[in-house]
């Protein structure tokens, strides 16, 4: 708290006679379930959500990034205290959070940007195979959130190429859900047991990445390299079933990532791909490839993407997973946005696993109201089977809106 | 022998209605571009999106240009409203095809490249297709003077420009008018086919710098029947500008 507010005090004093820009909102949000589900009975969560980003650029060569999340809400999803975690290894969110603070220098050809900073790597929409400096929450499996991550990252631009290596010294976990929660990582039939958290353990080392993009008039691929650690846990389960009780921790798999991607615009379509084979030197991690086919078509106002993820597992590991992103794959998707006006959209997601096991229908409206305000009502319908990554959450179809003051 | 029918071929062409003037429309393109050339461009602009129920949304942008006509690359920045700021869009133009563009937006922490059949698509609200915030380069089209005509009292020459092949664009044809004292582009009629698409009309002209400026641009879907009326303010021209400047690493910044 005091870290926080000695950081703002400090920009402020900074900012003051440089070039100095800022942005923010406040967001009030909420998801109404019409179904409780077996261990969380609740139906409404309400939250309130404040992001202030400020940007500093003392001389053309330099320029400092911050971006500061406040944030609360109803069913303890986020911290009911004032901790702080510049890591972001906390279970729940918290309600004081850093997502960006990154020097950014500028030389020639050169950037580099040091510090907390959101990486982003693939071409292709919804899933992104060689993404691995993005660590998701995914305390709401269907309004995932993007997290950020401490590392060194030097780009390299020349013509039409661009080189990016990171260097990540800390690793950052995906957020997975909550194990007392409707969007629990547990299988239903430990839903009764007695859990308990016995912790996590961290990876010792760094990660590491290195991307080369090229693009042209035809095409554009990038192929990309990554040394690091599996973002989502696997656990180290122990059950006693006599007495309804399991203990379990999170431990973070090695990973070694090799991978690409490949868009082609054409005049009809443009047909985007990313793939990657991930292999481990750890016995409870799955060794697979993840892939990603899409074609892109914009017919005037409708922006549309139809796609197929796909995955093959070349040597299962021994320990439980969360899947994660897998979780998407085997299915098709499509994702469909369609502009009524300057100030008014409406989105259609969907996902359909390739075995009919479990579905996705999402449509949302959204509409800005003067020049700070955005409204944006939808729902999400899940339906599937109990066996399934995604349809075993088939009670938790919500109905959600949002309201947004932008400054 | 060759000589003869070399002179007799010239004689016969220069008899065909229309080929004299498409050389002398093609001159006046290249003066106009010349007329108008700088090495750098800077303005900040106000946009007003009138759509057809008169409803007015507002923004605001930032715009940088390095390189001039064909061989350029541009940045454009919203600062205003609010929930749009940040939003960014690179474009390289390239002297023998279309351009090459990317569309930064901060919520998704990426850009996303602008195929070419997103092109006619209204750049984030406004009546301005991706395709009209390329720069246009004279080598890429076919002219023909139509005739002359006067805008705003001001005489015009009036000239039929067709794109030509390998340049892909959603019009198929497009009326210029140019003013003839100034050798400016006053107003833009874009068809595609026989159907208007897209009127620009360019007012308010200025001399900034030496250069003719035209301080309003307005924008006519006629699709749509909603238009965009953009104001430069603080334009400057010639301002150092770096290559590293205008990247897609630097789109976000």
């Amino acid at each position: 708290m005091k870290w926080t507010a000695t950081f703002v005090c400090l920009l402020t004093l900074l900012a003051q006679g440089q070039e100095f820009s800022q942005r923010g909102f406040v967001e009030l949000n909420g998801n109404f379930y019409p179904q409780t589900f077996p261990i969380d009975s609740t139906r409404a969560i309400g939250g309130i959500l404040a992001q202030y980003e400020p940007k500093w650029q003392p001389t053309p060569w330099f320029t400092l990034n911050a971006s500061l999340d406040v944030r609360m809400d109803s069913h303890q999803q986020v911290a009911r205290n004032l901790r702080f975690d510049w890591q972001d290894r906390s279970l729940q969110r918290t309600p004081f959070s850093i997502r960006e603070l990154a020097a950014v220098f500028r030389k020639n050809n050169f950037t580099i940007t040091l510090g907390k900073q959101f990486i982003r790597w693939g071409e292709a929409d919804f899933l992104n195979p060689t993404d691995r400096f993005a660590p998701t929450d995914l305390l709401n499996l269907v309004d995932q959130e993007l997290l950020p991550v401490t590392a060194a990252r030097v780009t390299y631009d020349r013509g039409n190429d661009t080189f990016n290596l990171v260097w990540q010294p800390e690793f950052t976990p995906s957020r997975v859900p909550l194990i007392n929660q409707r969007w629990t990582f547990l299988p239903p039939a430990y839903y009764s047991f007695d859990a308990q958290d016995q912790g996590s353990i961290f990876p010792g080392r760094s990660s590491f990445g290195v991307r080369w993009n090229h693009s042209s008039a035809r095409y554009e691929y990038s192929l990309s390299y990554y040394d690091g650690f599996n973002y989502f846990p696997a656990f180290n389960i122990q059950v006693d079933g006599p007495a309804a009780r399991l203990t379990y921790s999170r431990m973070y798999p090695a990973l070694r990532l090799y991978g690409g991607d490949l868009t082609v615009p054409s005049s009809l379509f443009t047909f985007k791909s990313e793939a990657a084979y991930y292999t481990s030197s750890t016995k409870n991690q799955d060794e697979y490839v993840l892939y990603l086919l899409e074609l892109e078509r914009q017919i005037h106002e409708v922006h549309i993407i139809f796609g197929y993820a796909g995955e093959v597992v070349t040597a299962h590991g021994n320990a439980l997973q969360y899947l994660g992103e897998r979780g998407f794959a085997r299915g098709l998707i499509s994702h469909v946005l369609y502009t009524l006006d300057a100030n008014r959209s409406v989105t259609l997601d969907a996902f359909v696993r390739q075995d009919g096991a479990s579905s996705l229908v999402s449509p949302a409206f959204s509409q800005s109201l003067r020049e700070h305000w955005r409204a944006t009502v939808g729902f999400a319908w899940l339906r599937g089977e109990a066996n399934d990554f995604l349809g075993q959450y088939h009670r938790n179809s919500f109905a959600r809106a949002e309201l947004r003051y932008s400054f | 022998m060759n000589k003869t029918w070399f002179f007799r071929t010239v004689a016969m062409l220069a008899l065909i209605p229309g080929f004299a003037p498409a050389q002398d429309a093609r001159q006046i393109m290249i003066e106009v571009e010349n007329r108008t050339r700088s090495r750098t461009e800077y303005y900040e602009g106000s946009l007003e999106v009138i759509n057809s129920s008169q409803e007015i949304t507002r923004k605001r942008w930032q715009y940088d240009r390095l390189g001039a006509y064909g061989n350029s690359r541009s940045a454009l920045r919203f600062v205003a409203p609010p929930e749009v700021k940040g939003v960014a869009l690179l474009v390289i133009n390239h002297p023998d095809r279309a351009s090459d563009q990317w569309m930064w937006i901060p919520a998704q922490e990426r850009d996303r490249r602008i195929a070419l059949q997103d092109r006619s698509t209204r750049f984030f609200g406004t009546d301005f297709s991706f395709e009209d915030l390329e720069e246009r380069d004279v080598d890429q089209y076919d002219y023909k003077l139509s005739g002359d005509d006067t805008v705003e009292d001001a005489p015009c020459w009036k000239i039929e420009s067709h794109p030509r092949d390998g340049k892909t664009s959603q019009y198929t044809s497009s009326i210029l008018w140019v003013r003839k004292d100034r050798y400016f582009l006053v107003r833009t009629d874009n068809f595609n086919r026989d159907r208007l698409i897209r009127q620009i009309t360019y007012r308010d002209v200025e001399s900034i710098d030496g250069i003719w400026t035209a301080r309003t641009v307005a924008v006519l879907d006629k699709t749509r029947n909603s238009q965009t009326l953009l104001t430069l303010d603080n334009v400057k021209y010639n301002l150092p500008m770096r290559d590293a400047e205008f990247t897609r690493e630097n789109l976000s910044k």
